[in-house]
C-alpha cells in the first residue's frame, strides 16, 4: 500500500494523553481483575473460620501455615496430582517434541493430516474427550474386559490432551529456524551425535521447556476429563470440586498459596536469569 | 517468511519423519479418534436400558434433532456467554498485551510471567474465591453499596435484587476471568513481532497515534486476535464449572447439560449427540472465521 | 552423503527409542488392568486385609477408622466420593452392568437407589451370618421398604430433610414450605438438587403422600418448582454446599438435611433447622456390598464394628445424623461432651415426628419420567 503523506490534523494533544491514560488504567486495572481472587485466596489462607467452610473472614491467624499438610486426603489428592503431572508432562514431552520436529523439519507426505490430528483435541470440549475416553475404558473395543480406572486412565487422558499444547507450542518455536545451521555445522567436521546435542538441542530447548511447563500446568489443574476417568482416585482439583460440598478447609488456602509462591519464585529466578544469558536467535 | 525458510531448509526425511511421528500418532489414533467414533456410534443408537448400558446401532438420526429442540436454547445460551465472554477478553486483554509490548520495557518478560502466574493456582481455587468475592456479603457488593451503585447496576440488569451470584453475568464474569491469558498471550506474541519502527514511520505519516494503530498496529496483530479469539471461544462454550459455581438454574450452559446427561440421567445417546453437535458448530465456526481473517495456518 | 546417512540413522535410532521408551511401559500398563494401588487412605487391592469403604463425605469420624484398623488389624481405605446417588451410579454402571467387579467392598447409598441396585442384581447379600451385631439395628429400618428381605442391605446413617434458615435474616421464625415460596424471601431460597427429598417436601405441601407417589400425581409440585425457578424465586438448587451459602448470607432459607445444621448451629447460632409443619422427609443411607465382592470377612467385621453401641455413639456425634443402631442413645448420655446430643430432636426424633420416605418402588421408566422432568426444572 502507498504510503501517501495525508495533510489530516492530529488530534488534540489532551485527546490523545487521555486515550494513552485510557489504556493504561484498563492494562493495570485487567491485571488487579486477574490477581483479585488470588489475593482472596491467599488473604483467606490466614483465616480461622469458625466452621468447615473457609468462606466468610472471622479473624487472623499463623496456625494454618503452620500446619499446611494437616489435612490427610487433602495432602494426598495434592500429591497425586503432582505425581501424575510430572509422569504425564514427561512423556508427553517427549511424544510431542518427536511430532513437532518432525512435522516442522521434514517435509513428507501426509503432513497436513498430522496437523489436523493434532488440533482436533483441542477442537473438542473437555466433557466430549472425557466421556468418549470413559466409554473406551469401559467397553474396549476387541479386548474382553474394562479396562479399570483409576492412575493409569487419567494418565492416559493427561498425556493424550498434553501431546497437541506440546507438538504445537514446540513447532510454533521451531518454526522459521534454519535447520542448514546442522548441515553447516557438520560440513564444520561435527559427527551426527554432536550436532543433534550442541546445535540442534540448544536451538529446540527453550521451546520445549515452555511446552514441558505448559503441559504440566495443563495436567494439573484439569478437572474435566479426570472427572470421567478417575475411577476412584482423587486428585486436586477432584478434592477441590468435592470441598464445596463437604468443607473448605483454610490448608486449601495454604497450600494454593504455597503454588503460588514457588512459581512466582521460578518466575523471578526465570526473568533473572534469562538477563545475564544472552538469548541464541538464529538469523533471519 | 517463515514458510520459504521452512521450504528451503526442510528435508526429505525418508522414514525418518514417520518414526518420530509414530508413538505421537499412535497415542491420539488410539486414545482420541477411536474413543470419538464409538461416540458417535452411541449417538446414532437408542438405549434400551438407562440402568443398563445395553445400546443397539440404529442410525437413530432422531437423536439429533430431538436434542436440538431440547436443548437448542441452551445451545445458544452458551455460545451467546461465550461470545460475550470473548469480547470482554478482547476489551481487556487487548490494552494488556499493548501495554506489556510497547510500555513493558526491559519488565515485559516480569508483566508476561505476572500474567500467567495466578494460573498456578487450581481452576477451581480461583472459582471458589470469586464465590467468595461475588457473595451477597462478599467485598464486591460491599464495594458496590458503598459507592451506592447497586440501583445502577440493578438497573442495566447486572445484579439481580442486589446479588451477583446465581446470574448470567457472574458466569460471564467467571469466563472471562479464566481465559484472559488465553487471549493476552497471542495478542502480545503478534504484537511483539512488530517492528516499533514501522509502527514510528506510520505515525509520522498518519499524524496520529490513533490512526497508525488502526492501520498498521491493529492489521498486524489480527493473527493474535485471532488466536486468542479461538483459545477463548472454543473452551468457553463447552465450560461448566463457572455455571456451576457461580450461576443459577437459568444459566446453564451446555456443558452441564452434558454432564448431567452423562453423569446423572445416564442418557448416553443424547448426551453423545449433544457433544458432537457442540464439536462440529466449533469446528464449523473455526474454519469460517480463519477463512475471513484471512489467516491460513491454524497453527 | 555417507555423513547424511548416518545422521538420518542416529535421528531415525534416537526417535525410535525414544518412542519405545515413552509407549511401552504405559501401553502396557495400559492393557494390564491389575488392580490400582491408590486413592487415599491405606493400601487398597483386592483381597487379604484390606476394605475399601465407598461413602459420603463427613460420615466418618478418624479416631473410630483408626480404631477400627487397631482392633482388627485390618487395613482401610474410606473414600468419600459419593457426593449424589445418581452421580455415584454413573461410575459404578458401566462395570457392574457388564458383569465386572468395582474397586469398592462396601459402598453407602441411599435406599431408594439401594433398591435400584438391588433390582438389578448388582449387589451381594450381606454376610450377616458374621454380624452379631447386626441384632443392634432398630426397629423401624428391619426388612425396610427399599429392601424387604433385609439381605442385602444394613443401614449407615439415617436423616430427616426439613427447612435450614437464618434466624436473623429472616426475622422471624419459619415453619412451613410455603415461607421457602414468600415473595419477601425471593432470590435467597435454596432447593437440595436431590429430588426426593425438594420434591418430596412440596408433594408434603400439597398434601400428596410421597411413599406412593406417581407421575401424574407429582405434576403440581413440579409445575410449582418450575415456576419459583422462573421468577427467581429458588436461587439455586444445591448438594452439600448449601452450608456455604447459610454460611455467606447468600441463602435465607433452604430444603436441608437435620445432620448439617445441628453442626452449623453450634458456630453459627442464627441457623436453625425446623421439620415443616405439613411434615418432612425422612431417608436412609445404607450398606451395600457390590457384586463379586471377595473380601466377605473384612466387610462383616466392619460392620459388626460399626454396629457396636460404643463406636456407633461416637461416630453418631461426629456425623449427627439419625443412627441405626440401638443403644446409641444411652452411650452418648455416659459421657460429658456428648450428653447434650443424647437430647437432640435432630437426632433423637420423637416418634411422633411426621417424617415421611419418598417411593422407592418406582420402575426405571416412571423413575426415568421424574428423573428428566427435574432435570429440566434444575437445569433451565
Amino acid at each position: 500500500m502507498t504510503a501517501a503523506v495525508i495533510q489530516r490534523r492530529a488530534a488534540p494533544r489532551w485527546l490523545r494523553r487521555l486515550g494513552s491514560w485510557t489504556l493504561n488504567l484498563v492494562a493495570i486495572g485487567g491485571f488487579v481483575y486477574l490477581f483479585a481472587p488470588i489475593l482472596v485466596t491467599v488473604l483467606y489462607s490466614f483465616n480461622k473460620p469458625r466452621g468447615k467452610f473457609n468462606l466468610v473472614w472471622q479473624e487472623f491467624t499463623l496456625d494454618n501455615w503452620a500446619d499446611p499438610f494437616a489435612q490427610a486426603d487433602l495432602t494426598d489428592a495434592f500429591v497425586k496430582s503432582l505425581q501424575i503431572a510430572a509422569i504425564a508432562t514427561v512423556i508427553a514431552t517427549i511424544i510431542g517434541t518427536l511430532m513437532a520436529l518432525a512435522l516442522s523439519r521434514y517435509r513428507f507426505m501426509g503432513s497436513p493430516i498430522v496437523n489436523l490430528l493434532l488440533i482436533l483435541p483441542l477442537t473438542t470440549p473437555e466433557i466430549v474427550m472425557g466421556a468418549s475416553l470413559l466409554n473406551l475404558f469401559v467397553d474396549p473395543p476387541l479386548f474382553g474386559n474394562s479396562v479399570d480406572r483409576g492412575f493409569r486412565t487419567i494418565l492416559i487422558a493427561h498425556i493424550l490432551f498434553c501431546v497437541s499444547f506440546v507438538a504445537l507450542t514446540v513447532k510454533a518455536r521451531v518454526r522459521g529456524f534454519d535447520w542448514s545451521l546442522e548441515d553447516a555445522a557438520m560440513d564444520l567436521g561435527a559427527r551426527p551425535r554432536r550436532v543433534f546435542f550442541r546445535v540442534t538441542l540448544p536451538l529446540i530447548t527453550p521451546g520445549v521447556l515452555a511446552a514441558a511447563l505448559l503441559s504440566f500446568s495443563l495436567s494439573i489443574d484439569d478437572y474435566i476429563i479426570t472427572l470421567f476417568v478417575r475411577g476412584s482416585v482423587e486428585t486436586f482439583p477432584l478434592f477441590l470440586a468435592g470441598a464445596i460440598e463437604r468443607g473448605i478447609s483454610p490448608q486449601i488456602n495454604v497450600l494454593a498459596s504455597m503454588v503460588l509462591i514457588v512459581s512466582v519464585g521460578l518466575l523471578l529466578a526465570g526473568t533473572a536469569f534469562g538477563r545475564r544469558e544472552g538469548r541464541v536467535t538464529p538469523p533471519s | 517468511m517463515a514458510k520459504e525458510t521452512d521450504d528451503r531448509t526442510q528435508r526429505r526425511g525418508g522414514w525418518v519423519p514417520y518414526g518420530l511421528l509414530s508413538p505421537g500418532v499412535v497415542w491420539l489414533a488410539l486414545f482420541f479418534l477411536v474413543p470419538l467414533l464409538t461416540l458417535v456410534r452411541v449417538s446414532l443408537s437408542t438405549q434400551e436400558s438407562r440402568f443398563e448400558q445395553k445400546f443397539s446401532f440404529t442410525w437413530e438420526f432422531k437423536n439429533y434433532s430431538d436434542v436440538l429442540s431440547e436443548f437448542g436454547d441452551i445451545f445458544l445460551r452458551s455460545f451467546g456467554y461465550a461470545g460475550i465472554a470473548t469480547v470482554l477478553c478482547i476489551a481487556i486483554g487487548y490494552p494488556m498485551a499493548y501495554f506489556i509490548a510497547f510500555r513493558g520495557g526491559r519488565y515485559r518478560n516480569l508483566l508476561l510471567g505476572l500474567v500467567v502466574v495466578p494460573f498456578f493456582t487450581s481452576y477451581l481455587v480461583r472459582t471458589i474465591a470469586w464465590v467468595s468475592i461475588m457473595g451477597d456479603e462478599g467485598p464486591f457488593l460491599d464495594l458496590i453499596r458503598a459507592l451506592a451503585l447497586d440501583g445502577a447496576l440493578d438497573g442495566i440488569g447486572i445484579t439481580d435484587n442486589g446479588r451477583l451470584l446465581a446470574t448470567e453475568w457472574a458466569v460471564i464474569g467467571g469466563l472471562t476471568y479464566n481465559f484472559l491469558p488465553f487471549m493476552v498471550l497471542p495478542i502480545y506474541v503478534s504484537l511483539e513481532k512488530i517492528d516499533v519502527a514501522l509502527v514510528e514511520a506510520a505515525k509520522d505519516l498518519y499524524s496520529g497515534a490513533a490512526r497508525s494503530f488502526r492501520k498498521v498496529t491493529l492489521p498486524m496483530s489480527l493473527p493474535g486476535v485471532f488466536a486468542g479469539t479461538l483459545l477463548t471461544f472454543i473452551p468457553a462454550s463447552g465450560d461448566f464449572i463457572n455455571a456451576e459455581f457461580l450461576g443459577g438454574p437459568k444459566n446453564t450452559m451446555i456443558g452441564n447439560v452434558v454432564q448431567q446427561q452423562f453423569l446423572v440421567q445416564n442418557r448416553y445417546t443424547s448426551a453423545a449427540a449433544i457433544s458432537l453437535i457442540l464439536m462440529v458448530i466449533i469446528t464449523a465456526g473455526v474454519l469460517v472465521y480463519a477463512k475471513v481473517l484471512g489467516t491460513e495456518d491454524l497453527t | 552423503m555417507r555423513r547424511n546417512l548416518s545422521r538420518r540413522q542416529f535421528i531415525g535410532r534416537g526417535a525410535a527409542f525414544a518412542g519405545a521408551v515413552a509407549l511401552g511401559p504405559t501401553i502396557l500398563a495400559a492393557c494390564g488392568g491389575d488392580d490400582d494401588d491408590d486413592a487415599a487412605g491405606g493400601s487398597g487391592g483386592g483381597g487379604g486385609n484390606s476394605l475399601h469403604v465407598d461413602s459420603w463425605p463427613l460420615y466418618l469420624d478418624e479416631e473410630s477408622a483408626a480404631l477400627f484398623e487397631e482392633q482388627t488389624g485390618i487395613s482401610l481405605t474410606y473414600t468419600t466420593v459419593v457426593n449424589d446417588n445418581n452421580e455415584y451410579f454413573a461410575t459404578i454402571q458401566p462395570s457392574l452392568s457388564s458383569g465386572d467387579k468395582v474397586d469398592a467392598d462396601i459402598f453407602v447409598l441411599t435406599g431408594w437407589m439401594a433398591k435400584r441396585l438391588i433390582d438389578l442384581g448388582w449387589v451381594d447379600e450381606l454376610p450377616i451370618a458374621d454380624v452379631p451385631n447386626a441384632k443392634n439395628l432398630v426397629d423401624s429400618l428391619v426388612n425396610p421398604a427399599w429392601d424387604p428381605t433385609g439381605k442385602f442391605s444394613l443401614p449407615w446413617q439415617s436423616g430427616l430433610t426439613g427447612i435450614a434458615y437464618n434466624r436473623a435474616a429472616a426475622g422471624r421464625e419459619l415453619m412451613s414450605v410455603e415461607d421457602l415460596f414468600d415473595p419477601e424471601f425471593r432470590g435467597k431460597i435454596g432447593f437440595l438438587l436431590e429430588m426426593n427429598d425438594s420434591l418430596g417436601l412440596v408433594l408434603r405441601a400439597d398434601g400428596v403422600d410421597p411413599e406412593n407417589v406417581t407421575f401424574e400425581q407429582a405434576g403440581p409440585a413440579f409445575d410449582r418448582v418450575e415456576a419459583a425457578v422462573a421468577d427467581g424465586q429458588i436461587r439455586q438448587f444445591t448438594g452439600n454446599d448449601y452450608q456455604d451459602d447459610l454460611i455467606a448470607g447468600n441463602f435465607v432459607a433452604c430444603v436441608s438435611w437435620s445432620g448439617d445444621v445441628g453442626q452449623l448451629a453450634l458456630d453459627e447460632p442464627d441457623l436453625a433447622f425446623v421439620i415443616p409443619d405439613e411434615g418432612g422427609m425422612i431417608w436412609s443411607d445404607t450398606m451395600l456390598m457390590p457384586k463379586g465382592t471377595e473380601n466377605i470377612e473384612a466387610v462383616a467385621e466392619w460392620m459388626n464394628f460399626c454396629y457396636d453401641p460404643v463406636n456407633a455413639a461416637r461416630i453418631a456425634a461426629y456425623v449427627g445424623f439419625l443412627s441405626p443402631v440401638q443403644g446409641v442413645q444411652e452411650e452418648l448420655r455416659k459421657s460429658e461432651d456428648t450428653a447434650a446430643l443424647a437430647d437432640s430432636e435432630v437426632m433423637f426424633p420423637p416418634p411422633t415426628a411426621d417424617v415421611l420416605a419418598f417411593n422407592p418402588n418406582l420402575d426405571e421408566e416412571e423413575r426415568a419420567l421424574f428423573d428428566d422432568r427435574w432435570a429440566e426444572i434444575t437445569t433451565g
